[in-house]
């Protein structure tokens, strides 16, 4: 299992590393000039000002200069300051690291919880009324693209029936029960969408797992339908339904762009996107890596939990 | 029978009468819009469903019916020229790679295998805040970030047809590559391949609203149904009905498109997981 920690740990490593160096080159060829946006037409028509900005933005040097010198303050800890607002890119991107976790984990649990036990019932009763309406749901969740389903739940929940906050942020330590009613449409707009794969991955492996020899066996020893379904056939069918988590992680956090705009929660990519139209570039590769770094370590995370489950991994 | 039929292709029959819609919408714009998508009407803002304005207006009186009919034209042209550019790029580098071998095969599925991870929304803002907001950077975009899963399907494929016994005799009778790939490895990919441009579509699509959404994609007046949730939903509190709109077929075009992928995968290679 060590082994199997240091491989993947490393692979992630790379895998950031990678990433990482392809968004640094990327932004720096592409087309438009920071130091235009901040000095606008009038303050760039005067050299020297341009040229000590230049200096002073690090922007002065050959690109692969620049970026060994990136490179080394991020090993560091420092990300820069950002061109804007003058603040440490690291102070920025770490004050939003949680609130944007804090809606990808609430998403999640309510996927899992909403959307095994849908499955489980898809699968056990697959021609009932209530197999059938939970693949109707698995589709609908996964095909509804999440300004869609944000913009129904706010309907639902702040317009018609006004119960909920339909945007903004409030800090937890400020107003915790505020804080909590600003995150529950965002979290379930993340998690619907996410409820629809699971449901979706959970309904097909327990329906393959249900038919095999061992459950067959199971039931014939004499174990009632419900102990071989949930003690022998669900460990075995949940291992496809942790890996697609892996595989849609991608979606997860690509979602958030989408939600946070919505919602306007105050989040890594909401920061990525004022960045963006700042072209403040620092902030971009700051939120950008942190991104990543969350993205690979949830990967990692599937990869290990699968691991766990399914010692034949650990040696693949 | 009919019966029979009906329930063997139900998702057919589900998604196809949507997806038929959708295209003679996109085709027909012209003829069907009641109004001038870009028309600007002060004294008509934000109205509710009404007989003249069937759908209701926007934020500038501009009627919704006529936008989202011309946004249909914008959406399915934007992913199917994006899927188009992924697909052949997609196809040829994993073909190519697969011929090659040795060092030149592992560099390009290994870059390809970063490329496949990295979530191509963050990638796709980067891009289009820094470049001019064209219909053609936004197809470019969208077709380079989802090419490396062309690849990689187009590679398995390949590289699991390379060993069979029929390629490996045509090889040793002297056919040439291209006779190779022509005939023996392109057409037993294409099952493969069709229902990755299904699924491919509807990421597209979403893609495409999504950088809309955000302000990011087609620059405004050109009607884009992302961009039209991204404005209305700034007055959901004002009225309501004209968000739903383009939000709805945003949510069956893609649904219509995902059941058409799914019936796909079940009737052309049934052997496949999903």
């Amino acid at each position: 299992m060590l082994m199997f920690l240091c491989r993947r740990l490393t692979a992630a490593a790379i895998m950031v590393a990678i990433a990482s160096t392809l968004v640094f080159f990327l932004i720096h060829l592409l087309p438009g000039d920071p130091i235009l946006l901040l000095l606008g037409e009038q303050g760039a028509s005067n050299p020297e000002v341009v040229g000590r900005l230049r200096q002073k933005l690090n922007l002065d040097a050959p690109l692969p200069t620049q970026y060994v010198r990136w490179v080394g303050r991020i090993v560091r800890g420092d990300l820069g300051e950002s061109f804007q607002t003058g603040l440490p890119v690291a102070q920025e991107v770490a004050r939003r690291i949680p609130r944007s976790l804090e809606l990808i984990v609430a998403g999640l649990v309510f996927a899992v919880a909403v959307g095994i036990p849908l499955g489980i019932l898809g699968a056990r009763r697959p021609n009932a009324l209530a197999g059938w309406l939970s693949s109707a749901i698995a589709v609908v969740g996964f095909s509804s693209p999440s300004f869609v389903t944000g913009i129904l739940l706010i309907i639902g929940f702040s317009l018609w029936l006004p119960l909920l906050p339909s945007s903004g942020y409030v800090p937890p330590l400020e107003n915790p029960v505020q804080h909590l009613r600003h995150a529950i449409l965002p979290s379930l707009t993340i998690g619907t969408n996410f409820m629809g794969v699971v449901t979706r991955m959970t309904r097909a492996s327990v329906m393959d797992v249900l038919v095999k020899d061992f459950v067959r066996t199971a039931r014939a020893k004499g174990l009632s339908d419900r102990l071989a379904t949930y003690r022998h056939a669900l460990p075995n069918s949940l291992i496809p339904v942790i890996a697609i988590l892996g595989v849609r992680a991608g979606n997860l956090l690509g979602g958030m762009v989408i939600i946070e705009a919505l919602f306007d929660w105050p989040g890594l990519s909401s920061l990525l996107v004022r960045a963006c139209f700042d072209r403040d570039y620092l902030m971009i590769q700051g939120a950008l890596l942190a991104i990543f770094v969350i993205f690979v370590l949830f990967s990692l995370l599937v990869d290990l939990c699968q691991g766990l489950i399914d010692p034949q991994l650990r040696h693949a | 029978m009919p019966v029979r039929l009906l329930k063997r292709h139900f998702r057919l029959f589900l998604a196809g009468p949507i997806l038929i819609l959708l295209l003679a919408t996109a085709v027909l714009a012209n003829l069907l819009a009641p109004y001038d998508p870009l028309g600007i009407d002060a004294g008509n803002i934000l109205q509710s469903p009404s007989s003249t304005h069937l759908l209701g207006t926007d934020e500038l009186g501009r009627d919704i019916l006529s936008r989202l009919i011309f946004g249909a034209r914008v959406s399915l042209s934007v992913a199917a020229a994006a899927v188009v550019i992924a697909s052949l790029l997609g196809v040829a580098v994993g073909i190519l790679s697969s011929y090659a071998g040795g060092h030149i095969e592992n560099l390009t599925m290994r870059s390809i295998d970063i490329f496949v991870c990295l979530p191509e929304i963050f990638v796709a803002i980067v891009v289009m805040a820094f470049m001019e907001n064209s219909l053609r950077t936004l197809v470019l975009t969208i077709g380079l970030l989802y090419f490396p899963q062309f690849a990689r399907v187009a590679y398995s494929v390949a590289a699991s047809l390379k060993r069979k016994e029929y390629v490996v005799a045509a090889v040793s009778l002297g056919a040439s590559p291209l006779h190779v790939i022509g005939r023996a490895i392109l057409p037993n990919m294409a099952s493969v391949i069709v229902v990755q441009i299904s699924f491919t579509l509807s990421f597209a699509m979403l893609l495409e609203a999504g950088l809309s959404f955000l302000g990011l994609g087609l620059m405004p007046p050109a009607p884009s149904w992302g961009q039209m949730v991204g404005t209305l939903k700034d007055y959901l509190f004002t009225n309501a009905w004209p968000v739903v709109f383009p939000a709805l077929a945003l949510f069956l075009s893609i649904f219509a498109i995902n059941t058409l992928g799914d019936w796909l995968q079940d009737h052309l290679n049934p052997e496949m997981p999903r």
